[in-house]
């Protein structure tokens, strides 16, 4: 009894320096933990320094016309970002617009309706395209893709398309094979496995039993997918619509190759245009001047500022769906 | 089975007329294990038939075969015949949504869906009929009404069904299964993830139900057996241990299993 009582105060004091060293080790993690956090934080704002600033001479002779100005003239130094904005905006929502039925569809197929032997083969397939490199893309398309929609694609569209107001011109011009449409595939087809198996996952997270319910009085495969599997899982997809928005946006090589490099804007979707960041890697090494330098730099910090405000507003979408709903 | 059967159980089948649901020689797997061992049993209409037994005894597995909502996954299979109003309700021919129309179902978990309290309840009812504004209006001001729900949510029908407690989820689940105008409600246990108070407006509502309803409920509270049902099937090991009226059951049973489970000694 006395040799109990005679240890305990031996044992409090190897307890507090136990204690003392967690402290230690746990205050250690604590600012490396909110070292590494803050990192991003010096990361994002050194690059939006940067870009500012290596775009400023361009900014300060341009002005407003920079953004709304269609000219690229890099002989008499004249350089307006609006072809290579329109283009990016373009290509994306179309890459979009095809990629988000086909992703989601894949996805319902894969998660309700594929045979269970099949599953995994073809859950694997559509990531491995996501592991495709973007060059490989990018001559795939201009070799195989762009010549197969020159002969035989365009010429048809154009001719169904030809006497139809509005269509005909959406649909106009010689069929030169790389362009608008050509990159918009070429887009959809690369952001396609992102938001695939991002809808997958998220599909895979719905209760069993919600879905047992939805049946239970009575719902189709389809009924059940519209009004509960998507409703419940929405902001899930619309962060796989995002994230396949953002590499759309982004994506240089393979559309560096398709879509023609013409700083013009054609209400046409078969006309070669060009994007941000197609310009900026076509015309880095040539751009001789320091304006011409400096306007680069511009149409990055655009790209950046778009890509921001997308998802800032996608943000804000998902807020207000909840806030609506309640959930 | 069939030789089994004791006057009481005819006289418990005969005392609420026809049988709704008629199990027989139903045998289920879930891949190679047999989960339901050759059933037979009879679900008198408009009453409420109490399933117990502890946990793996197969109740549940049961309640699921009834709308066949089992088939949603792979490797679960049923053989034998259970009749709905003597039509077999493991027809091949049998129209799964249909079927499922005429059998709701209630989970142990709320599962509100993710939309407006309304169209919770609409939802289901817009599947296979075409009401105007006002009648939906009425037809889901009714199905809160029978729930028991109306007064705590006529205020908030746009709101998420989300947004209500637990309680009133369940209830809110109810409401959608009897909006559908169902014949037939299973309960998977479906009082067990709430609280008392809550519980006991789950049990009003079921004896209210039965007036208009066959109802089986699961449940692992034989309180709650004894409370809202009329007849009890207790089950064991895949096995339908004994069927009668829900008094005998829990005051004079003829197996010696029934009554080490309901005293308490196992499960």
């Amino acid at each position: 009894m006395s040799a109990v009582q005679e240890a305990l105060p031996a044992i409090r004091g190897s307890r507090d320096a136990i204690v003392r060293r967690f402290a230690l080790t746990d205050s250690i993690f604590h600012g490396m933990t909110r070292a590494a956090a803050i990192l991003v934080l010096v990361l994002l704002g050194g690059v939006a320094i940067s870009l500012f600033a290596g775009s400023w001479q361009a900014l300060s002779t341009f002005g407003f016309s920079f953004l709304t100005s269609e000219s690229w003239n890099p002989v008499t130094e004249k350089f307006g970002a609006l072809a290579p904005i329109y283009g990016t905006i373009i290509t994306s929502a179309i890459a979009i617009l095809i990629a988000v039925p086909l992703g989601i569809g894949i996805a319902i197929f894969l998660t309700e309706l594929c045979p269970r032997p099949l599953r995994r083969p073809i859950g694997m397939a559509v990531e491995l395209l996501a592991g495709i490199p973007s060059i490989i893309y990018g001559i795939w398309g201009l070799f195989v893709l762009a010549p197969f929609l020159q002969t035989t694609v365009q010429p048809f569209i154009i001719g169904v398309f030809h006497g139809i107001p509005g269509l005909n011109s959406l649909f106009a011009g010689p069929p030169y094979g790389i362009g608008l449409l050509t990159s918009s595939l070429i887009l959809a087809i690369m952001v396609l496995p992102f938001i695939t198996s991002i809808t997958k996952d998220v599909f895979d997270t719905v209760p069993p039993v919600l879905k047992e319910s939805a049946y239970g009085i009575g719902c189709t495969t389809w009924e059940v997918t519209r009004r509960v599997v998507i409703p419940y899982t929405r902001i899930g997809i619309m962060g796989g619509v995002m994230l396949g928005l953002g590499r759309a946006l982004g994506e240089t090589m393979a559309v560096t190759f398709v879509i023609g490099n013409a700083h013009r804007i054609s209400t046409s979707l078969f006309a070669p245009a060009t994007t941000i960041s197609a310009t900026i890697a076509n015309e880095f090494t040539e751009a001789v001047g320091d304006l011409y330098t400096s306007s680069l730099v511009a149409l990055g910090l655009i790209l950046f500022v778009i890509t921001f405000l997308i998802l800032a507003i996608a943000r804000y979408m998902l807020m207000r769906i909840d806030a609506r709903t309640g959930a | 089975m069939s030789q089994m059967l004791s006057p009481d159980m005819t006289i418990a089948a005969e005392a609420t007329a026809k049988a709704k649901i008629e199990v027989k020689n139903l045998n289920f797997y879930y891949g190679q294990s047999k989960a339901l061992k050759d059933i037979t049993l009879s679900l008198p209409e408009r009453s409420v038939t109490a399933f117990i037994g502890p946990s793996g005894c197969g109740k549940s597995t049961l309640l699921r075969v009834f709308n066949r909502i089992y088939e949603l996954y792979p490797k679960q299979t049923a053989e034998g015949q259970v009749l709905l109003d003597g039509q077999n309700v493991l027809d091949r021919s049998q129209d799964l949504n249909l079927l499922r129309t005429k059998i709701g179902m209630v989970f142990q978990k709320p599962t509100p869906f993710p939309m407006s309290i309304y169209e919770n309840i609409a939802f289901g009812v817009r599947l296979y009929e075409k009401l105007s504004k006002s009648e939906m209006d009425g037809r889901v001001e009714q199905a809160l009404k029978r729930a028991a729900l109306w007064n705590e949510v006529k205020d908030k029908l746009n709101a998420s069904g989300l947004s209500l407690s637990g309680g009133q989820q369940q209830r809110l689940c109810i409401a959608r299964t009897v909006a559908v105008k169902p014949e037939v409600i299973l309960l998977d246990e479906p009082a067990s993830a709430l609280d008392p108070l809550s519980t006991a407006k789950i049990e009003e509502l079921i004896d209210e139900l039965q007036a208009d309803y066959t109802i089986v409920i699961v449940t692992h509270n034989m309180q709650q057996a004894a409370r809202v049902s009329k007849q009890t099937a207790f089950m064991y090991l895949g096995e339908l241990v004994e069927f009668d009226r829900t008094e005998k059951i829990f005051t004079s049973p003829r197996e010696k299993r029934t009554q080490d489970y309901i005293t308490g000694r196992f499960g």
